[in-house]
């Protein structure tokens, strides 16, 4: 069940992946819509305006982005981490470390969507808005919410995964990414 | 029994008013305690987090005290945000010790929850420009950082195109003409160096500033109400209308510092005469008009605020 | 436990599960978040800021050049432009002993003057370069060693958003800063390409050189370089020119490159989704350090650790030029386990206030440019020593079949050359100065 090939495993990748291409395409928004505003402000003789608050669209673009960015580098194991001194263990035990340092990736996105929910229902009931925009913070909020509630999902799948593995005495393939 | 607060805020330790009030503060309670008090100084967000979460960080008690500009949490203190409509205050003393008194009368309900040490302003805030500024004509055009939404609007009303950008961008921006000039009070100047990156400062004769931001020093509900009845009355005599004053104080020597610098420098400083004045202030009211109608959106009664505002700072005068 | 206790056991604890293959970020996170617990003895304020700690440190406006550099890499790799920077350095260079890695360097140089992020320098490069050098047989550990530490060169040479970040926590001008940086950064590169020069010659066959090209080819190389060039003049043209901050430089190179590259013919939806995912792993690699550490600084912050160091010296009555030997010993020590941008903001506020009142025999101001980059340095020398190296992650990630501790190994004499360079401009700040005294 816990297998990229598999139906569950097909979605979870397909679920991460479409949430990072969001990502990315908000990120392309934010570079044309700041570079509008600089033109807009360079040519104010002529009539165009900088964009209104495009400080903070680009802190909530980010926000975004950043949350939507999470569940693929987790999936496909971007993370940084060193593996200098554990190589010396052997496969079997390699492969329960990573059971573990799995465990502390759920715990650290659950921990994190946890209390992002208080601050996101905080910003409801305190109505805090943005400097300029007056757009609502809890709106902001809720965009990153979804990236962690996916963060969290990839991350169980991903443990799922890697229990299946070292139950099975096999090593995960090796990913591309920042292992190292 | 001895207790430890930590105290969090998100200047150097070295600005104005972490130096010229808050330390004096902690450390007149530390020796009235006898030592029973002791603070922990956290300048310059250290112990994490952005500087709109620090009221939070008080009110949850991740720290004991905080020091924060309201303004930083927009739609957070609707009603003491009257406070920030143009040509409201003349100075930080007048404009604390009627700030204070008129939250306690009129919104105190906003600051629920936490424990109020001192609630003040700075003093009043003036134009700095790369281009002089001696006509209301003058800044049609020009490219301003507007600390506030209240701000923004009044540059927008005046002519001017505001630009909304964060305070630490606003070095860099100046300096390279990005922008053309910006709206701070002389406090604030030199941590910024505006003096050394423009050479016109336009300040008003009327007796009331530009425009004006708040602060609050604030105190953990628990923390506070977890001392011994003796240390409470300690935080209780250091706390209130007379702190809040002492804090505006702070702010106005640092005006005298910023504009002595300016002077020092040989920068063109401007007083717009009485005259010039009412034309700024008659094209202030739309900002004020629009913010009445902001507050009747929330079944707030803006204008009965505006008046209870104004009359607090006239009690000071 | 005094929390003074707690403090100095929090790196070596970090250290260790680092070493046990806890991804870095939940590392510092994990000991960031038990050890302020123990310290406050309570875990509702540690949860309370966490309300907001994660979000805000995502949805930060400073960090938006992190991503942004990154697409901006991705979209010169799709158009061309980075071949076309490496084919120009190896042209001029890839003839000599040593002469593809030379190019390497050349090309980070090159794409540093466009590109402020050393992470975002190192992979794009990476991308250009290492199947290079692996096709004139260079050794794993000199390829990506040369690679990572070329990368350094995307913050060395302006624009840059470390100096934009000390110059905002210390208050000094960004403008004057990236101009002090210039003569250090082309100092790095030399010391760079002495360092190769150096080690092919010791280390007999860990790579080959390429035909020398004759001049006529070697300018049409450099003349396929126009879009950097045009790239370059944008971006320091507008910063300059005062149209744009050096944090919109960011977007206004990220445009500029997806322009080339549609231009080109080079974008289609295969592309961009590529982009998208590439910049996506990196971004959230970077993020999560940035996380953990905003979690690690706050307890150190709450140990009392380094106020209490910083006013050990204060005591020490040492001269000042010994204080500025332990703060930059500090700095490489804490390099090895921290990135550059924490480090800064962990350090910075806490030691740049313990300096500025010692006399160096500079002005004030004069004194925060050159501590600016002196700072600057030791912590991008912190990316490339091991353990914990960013550009030696991201590089050793793109060279499946090199051994991470062959990169460690592949580094020394690259960060060997940064020591020297360090003390060179600790000894004579005018070199550092120069430009600042001839241009304002
Ligand atoms: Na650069
Ligand atoms: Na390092």
């Amino acid at each position: 069940m816990f297998r990229d090939e598999s139906r569950l495993g097909r979605f979870v990748v397909g679920l991460a992946m479409w949430l990072a291409i969001a990502g990315g395409l908000v990120l392309m928004a934010m570079v044309a819509m700041i570079c509008i505003s600089i033109v807009g402000r360079a040519l104010l003789a002529f009539g165009l305006k900088p964009i209104t608050g495009d400080y903070e669209l680009v802190s909530i673009g980010m926000g975004f982005a950043v949350f939507a960015f999470m569940p693929w580098a987790h999936l496909t194991r971007a993370h940084a981490l060193v593996s200098l001194i554990t190589d010396s263990f052997g496969p079997a035990i390699n492969n329960w470390i990573l059971v573990v340092t799995d465990l502390m990736m759920l715990a650290t996105s659950a921990f994190i969507a946890w209390r992002l929910y208080f601050g996101m229902m905080d910003k409801f009931a305190y109505k805090e808005t943005t400097l300029l925009l007056r757009f609502p913070l809890s709106w902001a909020y809720a965009m990153g919410f979804v990236g962690a509630v996916i963060w969290v999902i990839v991350s169980l799948y991903v443990l799922g995964r890697s229990i299946g593995y070292a139950t099975r005495g096999e090593s995960e393939p090796k990913r591309m990414g920042a292992e190292v | 029994q001895e207790v430890t607060l930590r105290i969090h805020q998100f200047l150097p330790a070295q600005a104005t008013m972490p130096a010229g009030a808050i330390e004096p503060w902690a450390n007149k309670v530390s020796e009235e305690s006898e030592g029973r008090i002791k603070f922990e100084l956290y300048p310059a967000m250290q112990l994490g987090g952005a500087p709109a979460e620090l009221y939070d960080q008080a009110k949850d008690g991740v720290v004991d005290i905080v020091w924060t500009v309201l303004g930083y949490t927009p739609g957070r203190f609707p009603k003491s945000e009257v406070f920030e409509l143009p040509f409201m205050s003349p100075n930080g003393e007048i404009g604390s010790a009627a700030f204070y008194n008129y939250v306690m009368a009129n919104s105190a309900d906003e600051f629920a929850g936490v424990h109020v040490i001192a609630l003040h302003t700075h003093g009043p805030g003036l134009f700095h420009s790369k281009d002089p500024i001696n006509t209301l004509e003058d800044i049609k055009g020009m490219k301003v950082r507007g600390g506030s939404r209240i701000i923004s609007d009044m540059l927008a009303n005046l002519g001017a195109e505001p630009i909304g950008m964060p305070v630490p961008q606003t070095t860099e921006a100046l300096s390279k003409g990005v922008i053309d000039g910006t709206t701070v009070p002389w406090e604030v100047t030199p941590s910024i160096r505006v003096a050394e990156l423009v050479t016109n400062h336009t300040g008003f004769t009327s007796q009331y500033g530009l425009y004006t931001q708040t602060f609050g020093f604030i105190m953990n509900q628990d923390s506070y109400n977890n001392l011994p009845d003796d240390l409470k009355a300690i935080i209780d005599a250091n706390s209130g209308l007379e702190v809040s004053r002492q804090f505006g104080m702070v702010m106005d020597e640092g005006d005298a510092r910023g504009l002595k610098i300016a002077v020092d420098a040989g920068n063109n400083i401007v007083q717009l005469d009485e005259a010039q004045t009412q034309l700024w202030i008659d094209a202030a009211q739309p900002t004020i008009d629009k913010w009445f109608a902001d507050m009747e959106g929330q079944g707030i009664d803006g204008k009965a605020l505006y008046d209870a505002a104004r009359a607090a700072v006239a009690a000071e005068m | 436990m005094t929390p003074l206790m707690l403090g100095f056991l929090g790196l070596p604890t970090v250290l260790i599960l680092i070493f046990l293959r806890v991804p870095i970020g939940i590392a510092m996170f994990a000991v960031g978040i038990f050890g302020t617990w123990m310290i406050t003895g309570n875990f509702n304020p540690v949860a309370a800021q966490f309300k907001n700690l994660t979000y805000s440190t995502f949805a930060s406006y400073s960090l938006s050049v992190v991503p942004l550099f990154l697409l901006m890499g991705q979209f010169a790799t799709v158009s061309g432009l980075s071949a076309s920077l490496f084919n120009a350095a190896a042209a001029w260079l890839g003839h000599r002993k040593g002469g593809v890695a030379m190019a390497a360097i050349g090309a980070s140089a090159g794409f540093g003057a466009i590109c402020g992020s050393s992470l975002a320098t190192a992979a794009t490069m990476g991308q250009v370069a290492l199947p290079e050098l692996k096709k004139y047989g260079y050794s794993g550990a000199l390829s990506t060693a040369t690679v990572a530490a070329g990368g350094t060169l995307g913050i060395l040479i302006p624009p840059s958003i470390i100096l934009v970040i000390f110059a905002v926590l210390t208050e000094q001008n960004i403008a004057k800063l990236f101009m002090a940086a210039f003569i250090p950064g082309i100092l790095a590169a030399i010391g760079y390409l002495i360092v190769i020069a150096i080690y092919v010659r010791m280390v007999p066959g860990s790579g080959g050189t390429r035909e020398r090209m004759p001049y006529g080819e070697r300018f049409k190389a450099l003349g396929q370089t126009w879009p950097v060039m045009l790239v370059f003049l944008a971006v320091i043209g507008g910063i300059y020119g005062g149209i744009f901050t050096p944090t919109e430089a960011a977007a206004v190179g990220a445009a500029g490159t997806f322009l080339i590259a549609l231009a080109a013919r080079r974008l289609n939806r295969k592309e961009i989704v590529e982009a998208c995912l590439s910049t996506a792993s990196s971004t959230a690699m970077i993020f999560l350090i940035v996380f953990g550490a905003a979690a690690l600084n706050g307890f150190l912050a709450l140990s009392q650790v380094p106020q209490t160091l910083a006013m050990w010296v204060g005591e020490q009555g040492f001269n000042p030029w010994m204080v500025m030997i332990l703060v930059l010993i500090f700095y490489l020590i804490l390099g090895c386990f921290m990135d550059s941008l924490s480090m800064i903001l962990l350090t910075v506020p806490i030691i740049y206030p313990m300096m500025s009142v010692l006399d160096f025999g500079l002005t004030p101001d004069e004194f925060g440019i050159w501590f600016g980059i002196i700072v600057l340095i030791v912590v991008e020398v912190g990316l490339i020593t091991p353990p914990v190296g960013m550009n030696l992650f991201i590089i050793n990630s793109m060279s499946p079949q090199t051994r991470l501790s062959e990169t460690y190994r592949g580094v020394v004499p690259f960060v060997a050359s940064d020591i020297i360079r360090t003390a060179i401009l600790v000894a004579f700040p005018p070199i550092t100065l120069f430009l600042v005294w001839m241009l304002y």
